[in-house]
């Protein structure tokens, strides 16, 4: 670092216009720090880190002109790969700072597990495939509507050891500052969704039952939420599918 | 005869000096998805640098993976094959499913300072022979009449062989099968 320094200090009185490209040149090794970047101004035509200068040049008709794609987290219907019971999300976001009046144009996101408790997610050195129907499985992104929804299509989630069944829920304002990270909690009880699914749904592969399931009041997150604020309403049948419904206040 | 079934693995670099139209879009979609998904990380806004970030939130880790959502409609742009890469003849001719994205560097102040790599990893290929200090190599299945199409590949800066799977030796009815060792 001290060296790193010491060569910047030098660079900026030599006058960076003329030295630019060398420090562009150390950049190839890109796998620490970019502590020589400040020597930006107009002077980086020599681009920084095509691998390529030195092979052959291609010499084939150009592709199509690559065009803007949102990121494939931009989807209704986050199923991917996944099976298990038809589930319907439907979040309505309010502005407290607008007497709770629709939130149009927030962008919300949402994860959740499998039915096996799962989440898409990648470690270590793993590859993924271009085939992005199954690599952001149960993630979605979706945009408000003029009523403040957005609506998922997604599978019922499962469950795993010390959590209650839950989404998780990341809501933005519509240039991607963070307004919220909440979660939404499922009710309870012998007819709720929750348990139906768990002890009634194995033919849709929900094999766990209710032994171990750690209840909301037991829950680290939805403990202190006594007056259920972060519980959702959830409606319907394990043939026909659940639905369930939402509100999130936030301050926009 | 061969020497063995070889994958390519090409790690692109991507930053602020990228220049063509494909890596200044990723560029721009990848900084634009981390500012957002830092922030679920990052919610007393403590943190400016990524490296901060995963040092002291260590469930960052898995901003690489959520981030990777940004670059994926790119990829499949690319029809499968491996950008930049060309054989002696100046045509892309690397057929790949697989990659990697991986965040090198990126600030939430700075977006200079963002910087991230694409790892290709191709699909499987016939390593025929080395002449001169390039690859002979064939992508199988490609044939005509009878004959295998070869390509001549000469390995740039930032492309490896990432794996190697030796053929038995002749007379065997091992062949294209693991050795041990």
């Amino acid at each position: 670092m001290e060296r790193k320094l010491f060569l910047k200090n030098g660079l900026a009185a030599l006058g960076l216009a003329a030295i630019a490209p060398l420090a562009n040149a150390c950049k190839k090794n890109t796998d620490g720090s970019t502590d020589t970047t400040t020597t930006t101004s107009g002077t980086d035509s020599t681009g920084g880190t095509s691998s390529t200068t030195c092979s052959t040049t291609p010499t084939e008709t150009a592709g199509p002109f690559p065009t803007i794609t949102p990121s494939s987290l931009v989807k209704s219907n986050i199923v991917g790969d996944r099976t298990g019971v038809a589930f319907t999300i439907k979040i309505y976001i309010k502005n407290k700072n607008a007497s709770c009046a629709a939130l149009a144009g927030a962008i919300v996101d949402i994860w959740h597990c499998d039915k096996d408790g799962y989440y898409s997610e990648y470690g270590g050195t793993s590859m993924q495939t271009v085939d992005y129907t199954s690599v952001h499985f149960l993630r979605g992104r979706q945009t408000t509507d003029s009523n403040g929804l957005v609506t998922f299509t997604s599978i019922f989630p499962g469950w795993y050891t010390s959590r209650a069944t839950h989404i998780h829920v990341h809501v933005y304002n519509s240039s991607g500052t963070s307004l919220l990270v909440t979660q939404i909690a499922f009710p309870e009880g012998s007819s709720s969704a929750v348990y139906l699914v768990n002890t009634t749904g194995s033919s849709y592969g929900y094999t766990k039952g209710m032994t171990g399931y750690t209840y909301n009041s037991s829950d680290t997150v939805f403990t202190d939420d006594s007056s259920g604020l972060e519980t959702a309403t959830c409606t319907g049948n394990l043939s026909g599918g659940y639905t369930l419904a939402h509100t999130i206040n936030v301050s926009a | 005869m061969q020497k063995g079934m070889i994958r390519l693995c090409y790690r692109k670099v991507i930053d602020v000096h990228s220049v063509k139209p494909w890596d200044k879009l990723v560029f721009e979609d990848t900084y634009k998805e981390f500012l957002m998904q830092v922030q679920l990380y990052n919610q007393d806004k403590k943190y400016f640098s990524f490296s901060d970030i995963i040092t002291y939130v260590p469930a960052a880790e898995k901003l690489h993976f959520l981030v990777s959502a940004a670059v994926i409609g790119y990829l499949k742009q690319l029809q499968g094959r491996v950008p930049d890469l060309v054989n002696n003849l100046g045509r892309l001719f690397l057929p790949f499913k697989n990659f990697r994205f991986e965040i090198i560097n990126s600030d939430v102040k700075d977006k200079s300072k963002h910087q991230v790599a694409v790892n290709f990893f191709t699909d499987p290929l016939v390593w025929h022979d080395t002449i001169n200090n390039m690859l002979l190599l064939s992508v199988p299945g490609n044939t005509e009449n009878g004959e295998l199409l070869t390509e001549l590949f000469t390995l740039p800066p930032f492309v490896s062989i990432y794996s190697l799977k030796i053929p038995a030796p002749y007379g065997t009815t091992e062949q294209g099968k693991d050795l041990p060792g």
